[in-house]
């Protein structure tokens, strides 16, 4: 099959691109998929000299669909719950060789939160040099949208629907950044794809320190929250721009840094945008109350996060995301 | 597969590239340059979103010529103008809008300082030859965008100097002379033969044109005063406004009453009332049946007056009273001691005629010396008694074509529809662009603009709050009338200007697509694309989620059907 000129410019173009990215395009992700961008700018962020260990779930599975890779990488899956061990073992054989490549492991809030909760918690415990991404789009999407410990209160899933009984999930997200950082490790933050630079220096900070790490990135899913793909950085900004998902910086367990919002917005933004709580605007007393418990969660995290900027400048948000003109800002 | 390890044992990178996903999508991201607000406003056709980038960017002398390829005069109109491309910037529904006419201030004076020539090639001896007759700005602009367009070009002026109202009745301290000067020097040598002292009806005759040359523009300006009187009453010794206007710019002296009234909302009215503050009057009134200005109110019977010459004359102690008309006037022999004024409102009827409106128990007396009208200005006849067929104007269409008249065009406040210096501007713009097209046998190209970006369609998200940069303004005691009394802003201030500017519908290079792409389908290039971007969207792999469009700032990459 010829290719045309412009096929041929593109792929020149695509291997000349300023700026590395582990993360190849053909990847099977759904339109506008959060966790392929967290990805790809964790990737970007971390450079060529990193070997990675992939959880089961949506990422493994979009991303290596056989005999294909997208990963530009050394990458490796083993299965659901051993992520953080199979990346303590490869941390483990570069020190013996005294290599200097880094080692991240990677998993969805399934295997970070609940399935691979106990090789998480070892890796830290050990003390392995090792990254722990977790992508958290707060379901277990891969299998078709079933509740974690990751899902918020109140959302609706395939295993916590809305109906007579409960509006969506009953129990309450699992603050796992805090009970990561109770290890008393070095370093652990939060952060969202709505925030790429944020992403970048929190990835750049957490492989610049000897010892375990954890970056917990906030990740929409178009399919299992429902909302149009395009939407994904619009519903990860009002995410943290409602107080819903803190954006923070945690140093041997204490809070160390935490984004402030320039302009809280009601949580009635963020959740009016996804049909997983699309129970929560029927006419019903019991949707208005967990509107107003969402709301309170939110007013929690902001008072106990101190999120609230204090005027509308420049270094609210640190200038995250604002443009400037000719790039550079994301570099 | 044959396929050979790489050190370290890792699998061939982007072996999924074989998987083309462009084949999910049902639209397609594309970049779509629309005009900015500024641009789609601005009387002069200047895109100031275009230069301003050129600006921040720090590529002045471009951004200058981008200027100049619709505004000659940048440095003038910088002062004068009122701006409407400020009041439509998108900037002023988050913070303050842009200061657009500063930067164009600073880019002119840079200009000047710099002598930067005007970048036209040299025209052809044997090239058609079109004749502009007036030096102001409508026939300035014509003939500068004439010789850009490979014309020779003859423009006639009846006085000695080019510059026409802007030489004649603009009072320095809104114009200085020596940046006039530097400004019609360097544009008229930029291979435009200037014919001064040449006064259409004395000197040379419409038709003797004609015959002459391939061509003609009209922009002789408004050089009658139209009459005046209450109830057939005036006073013996009536002063035109804008005659005194003219003798105050010309020789520097005006008449020294103790109290004057002016009559007349636009500027000659404004700039008269200043003047006459600054040459010791002691109580000036300016007496109109419009409305004062009011900030974010946009009233059909506002005066037309530019609103920060309003402030400014109040500052100065200029008495205004809107909604007033003038019933009677009080005389003592022919001498004027007063005004009877009365409330006064212009009223839409159902036919949607408007009607003047005194109302009856509003009458108030002003004691005044001197009443002074400026209520506007006519054709003089003088040579094209038969192009005007009684009326005030030419009659002239959107081109400039008269009807009836082939190889005839005419512009400028002549037309009576604007008048402002940029309408004129733009007036002569479009007459060369239409005598190009008449003279090449082109049809008018289908001229429906597209609409301007809103400010909803912007992601307002990636900007933040920046105040807008001021200029030093003059205090008002040291205000004389020579002294220009609105300041520059320094290198540092256009820099900063610029920089605020949201580039509304065109690419300003931030990265957003290209970083944010979950399926890395932006490429960046190393060279500006075709369309001026630095991305192209490889559509084998793009699945057309929209997610760029949408985290566009500037509303360049809109999503449309796949074809």
């Amino acid at each position: 099959m010829g290719d045309s000129p412009d096929q041929m410019n593109y792929r020149h173009l695509r291997h000349a691109q300023p700026r590395f990215s582990g993360l190849e395009s053909g990847h099977r992700a759904c339109q506008g998929c959060g966790e392929a961008l967290g990805a790809r700018l964790v990737t970007e962020a971390a450079g060529p000299d990193v070997v990675y260990a992939n959880a089961t779930g949506c990422l493994e599975v979009f991303t290596t669909a056989w005999p294909d890779s997208s990963w530009r990488v050394p990458w490796i899956h083993s299965l659901f719950e051993n992520a953080p061990a199979v990346a303590a073992g490869m941390e483990a054989a570069l020190k013996a060789r005294g290599k200097a490549t880094r080692v991240i492991s990677m998993g969805g809030d399934g295997s970070t939160f609940d399935i691979g909760f106990q090789a998480l918690s070892g890796m830290l415990e050990r003390g392995h040099n090792v990254l722990h991404v977790c992508f958290d789009n707060e379901a277990y999407m891969n299998t078709g949208v079933q509740r974690s410990s990751s899902t918020p209160h109140a959302a609706a899933t395939t295993t916590s629907p809305s109906g007579k009984e409960r509006m969506g999930k009953r129990h309450l997200k699992k603050d796992i950044v805090s009970i990561v950082a109770a290890h008393h490790i070095p370093y652990a933050a939060t952060s969202s794809v709505a925030y790429p630079s944020d992403i970048r220096k929190k990835v750049r900070r957490a492989l610049a320190i000897d010892g375990p790490t954890f970056l917990h990135i906030h990740t929409p899913c178009p399919l299992g929250w429902g909302h149009d793909g395009a939407l994904s950085i619009e519903v990860a900004r009002l995410a943290v721009q409602t107080g819903l998902f803190p954006i923070i910086e945690l140093e041997r367990g204490r809070l160390a840094g935490s984004m402030p919002i320039r302009t809280v917005r009601p949580v009635t933004d963020y959740l009016q945008l996804q049909t997983r709580f699309r129970h929560l605007f029927a006419d019903d007393d019991r949707a208005r109350e967990e509107l107003e418990h969402l709301q309170a969660l939110a007013d929690h995290n902001i008072e106990i996060y101190n999120l609230r900027g204090t005027q509308a400048d420049s270094r609210d948000s640190e200038g995250a995301d604002t443009v400037r003109r000719g790039g550079m800002r994301w570099a | 597969m044959g396929l050979k390890l790489t050190r370290g044992a890792f699998a061939h990178p982007g072996t999924s590239l074989r998987y083309h996903t462009g084949s999910w999508r049902m639209e397609r991201p594309v970049h779509v340059h629309r005009p900015a607000p500024c641009h789609s406003v601005c009387p002069a056709g200047e895109d100031a979103q275009a230069w301003l980038g050129l600006v921040a960017e720090e590529r002045y002398r471009e951004a200058w010529e981008t200027i100049v390829a619709a505004n000659p005069l940048p440095a003038v109109t910088g002062r004068v103008c009122h701006h409407p491309c400020e009041q439509a910037c998108n900037r002023g529904h988050y913070d303050e809008p842009i200061a657009i006419h500063h930067v164009e201030r600073w880019l002119g004076d840079q200009a000047i300082a710099s002598g930067w020539d005007y970048p036209a090639a040299a025209v052809a001896h044997d090239a058609p030859a079109v004749a502009v007759i007036g030096g102001g700005p409508a026939g300035c602009s014509a003939a500068w965008q004439l010789t850009c367009l490979g014309y020779r070009v003859d423009l006639f002026e009846a006085l000695p100097v080019a510059g026409g109202l802007l030489r004649s009745a603009l009072p320095p301290y809104r114009l200085p002379r020596d940046i006039l000067d530097a400004e019609l020097e360097r544009l008229l040598a930029s291979g435009i033969a200037f014919r001064p002292a040449q006064r259409l009806g004395r000197d040379f005759s419409l038709d003797e044109l004609k015959t002459e040359y391939a061509a003609v523009f009209m922009a002789p300006g408004t050089q009658r005063s139209r009459d005046w009187d209450v109830d057939g009453a005036t006073p013996h010794d009536l002063h035109i406004g804008l005659d005194l206007l003219k003798r105050w710019v010309d020789i520097g002296s005006i008449p020294s009453w103790s109290s004057a009234a002016i009559i007349g909302g636009g500027n000659t009215a404004i700039d008269l009332a200043r003047v006459l503050r600054h040459c010791g009057v002691e109580t000036v009134h300016v007496v109109t049946h419009q409305s004062l200005p009011h900030a974010g109110v946009e009233q059909p019977d506002t005066m037309p007056a530019i609103a920060r010459e309003i402030e400014q004359a109040m500052e100065e102690g200029v008495i205004f009273h809107e909604h007033r008309g003038v019933q009677r006037l009080v005389l003592r022999g022919e001498q004027v001691t007063g005004l009877e004024l009365v409330h006064r409102k212009q009223l839409r009827e159902t036919d949607n005629t408007l009607r003047h409106v005194s109302f009856e128990g509003t009458e108030s007396l002003l004691h005044v010396d001197q009443v002074i009208p400026a209520i506007g200005q006519t054709v003089d006849p003088a040579g094209l008694a038969s192009l005007l067929d009684q009326r005030d104007y030419l009659l002239a269409s959107e081109h400039g074509r008269i009807s009836g008249h082939p190889g005839l065009y005419a512009g400028g406040d002549a037309c009576g529809r604007h008048g402002s210096v940029s309408a004129a501007i733009g007036d002569g713009r479009r007459a060369a662009l239409a005598i190009a097209r008449d003279l090449q046998r082109q049809a008018d190209p289908d001229s429906r603009p597209a609409d301007p970006v809103t400010p909803a369609q912007l992601n307002m998200n990636y900007f933040e709050p920046r105040p807008r940069q001021h200029a030093p303004v003059l205090p008002v005691a040291e205000r004389s009338g020579e002294a220009e009394v609105i300041g520059g802003l320094t290198p540092q201030q256009a820099a900063q200007e610029s920089q605020r500017c949201l580039s509304c519908g065109n690419c300003l290079a931030c990265d957003n697509c290209w970083t944010l792409c979950p399926d890395v389908a932006v490429l960046k290039t190393r060279r500006p694309a075709e369309d001026g971007s630095h991305y192209v969207f490889d559509y084998d792999f793009c699945k057309g989620c929209g997610l760029c469009a949408r985290e566009c700032p500037t509303a360049y990459i809109m999503m449309e059907a796949e074809p």
